[in-house]
């Protein structure tokens, strides 16, 4: 088995359809939607007073049930990729332990997933799988692997599990609200472990340090995906800054993804725009 | 079958065929207990990737949806069979039945309140499954726990309405006060 | 209740653990190092494997194993110092270059219409050969003095029946044709020949017999 894949390397049986990130971005009705969500083009917040709310968080379910067959994959290959030692490309024994833990927890988030879309009336591969998750995955640097996989990817987790969670408690959906509350638990461990580790391993090389906090920032700004995460009131998923910060964000982190966020919305919102008046010229 | 127009006839801005549309709505509407002499009209907003529908006409019968509603959840832009069919099979059943006497007393679609309009919808979508058009019977269930509560009340009353035959607007209401009686005991 | 200040026996007469054991205190460091190397090898192309597997089933169970035989690593890890070897990483090695030689021809299989073989050589060769060394180290080593040792074995053979149940089941549910008997026939004779020249995980004398260091009791009264 070699070493260091990509994303063509992920395995899928034949109901479930992939979709690039090119398509989602020339979609030619993205500029129509700009009118009819403030200028992002994005959907608005998760309100259970909507009537297609049930089927939106159907929707937001298998795309974190695709999420976390892409974070268990994630999780596995960094036990696989990486040999244990002190050099830039190794990573320590510890480090090794905590990614297969963290693959047992996905695997069981997956479960909980292929449970929770049965429960809501989603079959498996319903939805079109996005593959953004696994790429920030595969970086051949562990540190920067690390940061933007467990920081970025799985701090999104958080959000996004407790917009769910919260969705469950203002619905009344004991089933959703209990499981997204017991994975969020797990996503604020997996956070706090990519903080432990990106602390422990550039303790002594600040420029890596800067170079895997830099790394985070493109992975939160594409996470933020023009406004989806954010602290906006119409976000569809809500920053959820209590949980960021018992995984050990600080105040001036959380307020930076929300800035990233806000950035990422109004470049979307001029790129659509841009787009809109091209095809109308 | 009846004789289904489609608008636009041709689209730019996703893949759809306007005459596999008219085919699959006017299977549906012959399920759905049309005559073969009916006219149904199908507007369909290209521009719009969402998901809503509703009947705007009862005379002609005529359904707007927005794209999203008839595209394939997993290749975007690219018309689902299956869409079709289980948006027009919800309306034309729903058409179907305000055209009967025993839906006089229901309010336009407009003015019926979420729960109503997803109670409405199960009696609907479980007699287009039982007719052979596709269905999702967890999804509707889904919807109905949503409006309705997560208890056996709301749970029995779905299957009432789900495997319903010649129900009216009475027994819609009824299902709707009785799971909203089960809320409200609930959260006293 | 019976008097308090009556002399019991130390060892209660149900009580039947011995100090004689076949392994020293090197024997086993030597032996938990190898078992930590295997362990780390299995883990890591366990979860190695979690995308290119299909199947999603098998994924996720992949993804749970995986974490199992990490966890067994650790164990080891934490045993090695408590043996005087306080670089665990010198003894983390494989037994000889047969074992290596097995894990390269283990996890050779990576295209997604592989999973047969990716199984069988993990849940019909390699945790069976597992389950052998750990069971012969249970039964054989002294009950007394290498009790942490024995604590360890039985919470990893706990993991490794489970897991090798699951797996055969697997395998059971995948293989449905003459063809897929076959395949996995043949990869499971091509590991258990590396394996043979192995000696088993742990080398010669992974079950005792002539290879083993010490013939003689180790401890044993003379």
């Amino acid at each position: 088995m070699k070493k260091h894949n990509d994303v063509t390397s992920l395995a899928r049986d034949s109901r479930f359809e992939r979709l690039s990130l090119e398509d989602q971005f020339s979609d030619p009705r993205n500029a129509v939607m700009v009118g009819r969500t403030g200028g992002t083009g994005m959907r608005r917040r998760l309100d259970p007073a909507r009537p297609g709310s049930p089927d939106r968080a159907r929707s937001l379910m298998h795309g974190i049930f695709t999420g976390e067959i892409q974070a268990l994959e994630g999780a596995g290959r960094t036990c696989f990729d990486f040999e244990v030692g002190t050099g830039d490309d190794e990573v320590p024994f510890e480090l090794k332990l905590d990614m297969a833990r963290q693959c047992w927890d996905e695997a069981r988030h997956c479960e909980i997933s292929v449970k929770l879309g049965e429960w809501m009336g989603t079959e498996i591969g319903e939805f079109a799988e996005t593959t953004v998750l696994f790429e920030a995955a595969c970086n051949p640097d562990p540190v920067l692997r690390l940061t933007g996989v467990n920081r970025a990817l799985e701090g999104l987790a958080i959000d996004v599990f407790n917009t769910m969670r919260e969705f469950g408690a203002e619905t009344g959906d004991p089933l959703l609200h209990f499981c997204e509350d017991w994975m969020l638990a797990d996503e604020v461990t997996h956070v706090k472990m990519g903080s432990d580790w990106l602390r422990r391993l550039t303790e002594k090389d600040p420029e890596r340090r800067s170079r895997a906090l830099e790394f985070q920032r493109v992975v939160d700004k594409l996470f933020s995906g023009a406004g989806f995460r954010g602290e906006e009131e119409d976000s569809t998923i809500r920053l959820a800054r209590r949980f960021r910060e018992l995984a050990g964000f600080s105040t001036d982190e959380i307020d930076e993804i929300s800035e990233l966020s806000r950035q990422s919305r109004d470049e979307a919102r001029a790129r659509i725009a841009q787009r809109a008046l091209t095809e109308a010229s | 079958m009846a004789k289904v127009i489609v608008t636009p006839e041709t689209y730019n801005l996703v893949f759809f065929d306007s005459g596999r549309i008219a085919e699959l709505v006017g299977e549906a509407a012959d399920k759905a207990g049309f005559a073969a002499d009916a006219e149904i009209r199908v507007e369909v907003d290209e521009r719009v990737p969402l998901g809503r529908t509703k009947t705007v006409s009862l005379d002609p019968i005529s359904i707007w949806v927005e794209g999203g509603a008839f595209e394939d959840a997993k290749r975007p832009r690219q018309l689902s069979d299956q869409s079709v069919q289980d948006v027009a099979g919800r309306l034309l059943f729903r058409a179907h039945d305000r055209l009967g006497g025993g839906f006089a007393d229901a309010p336009d679609d407009d003015g019926l309140t979420l729960p109503q309009q997803v109670a409405w919808d199960a009696y609907a979508v479980g007699r287009a499954e039982r007719a052979g058009l596709p269905a999702s019977r967890s999804r509707r269930l889904y919807h109905f726990r949503n409006r309705h509560g997560f208890n056996d009340v709301a749970d029995a009353a779905f299957d009432r309405l789900w495997n319903g035959v010649d129900l009216t607007w009475a027994d819609i209401e009824a299902a709707c006060q009785e799971t909203a009686a089960a809320k409200e005991a609930a959260s006293a | 209740m019976a008097d308090a200040k009556k002399p019991r026996a130390a060892f209660a007469p149900w009580d039947r653990r011995e100090l004689p054991g076949s392994f020293t205190v090197e024997e086993t460091a030597k032996r938990v190092g190898h078992y930590k190397w295997v362990e780390m090898r299995l883990f890591e192309a366990l979860g190695g494997w979690v995308p290119t597997v299909p199947e999603l089933d098998v994924k996720m169970r992949l993804g749970t194993h995986t974490y199992h035989h990490a966890w067994h690593a650790d164990l080891w890890n934490k045993r090695l110092p408590e043996l005087r070897e306080m670089n665990p990483e010198r003894l983390t090695a494989p037994a000889n270059d047969h074992i290596v030689e097995f894990f390269e021809a283990m996890t050779e299989p990576e295209a997604p219409e592989q999973t047969i073989e990716k199984l069988v050589g993990v849940y019909r060769v390699l945790i069976p050969a597992k389950i052998a060394a750990y069971t012969y180290h249970l039964n054989n080593t002294s009950t007394i003095t290498d009790a942490p040792t024995i604590r360890s074995i039985k919470f990893i053979l706990h993991d490794e029946y489970e897991d090798w149940t699951n797996g055969e089941m697997l395998l059971q549910s995948l293989i449905e044709t003459d063809d897929e008997i076959e395949r996995a026939a043949a990869q499971q004779i091509r590991l258990e020949k590396i394996l043979l020249k192995a000696g088993g995980i742990v080398g010669p004398g992974s079950l005792g017999g002539e290879s083993q260091a010490s013939a003689e009791t180790v401890g044993a009264p003379a």
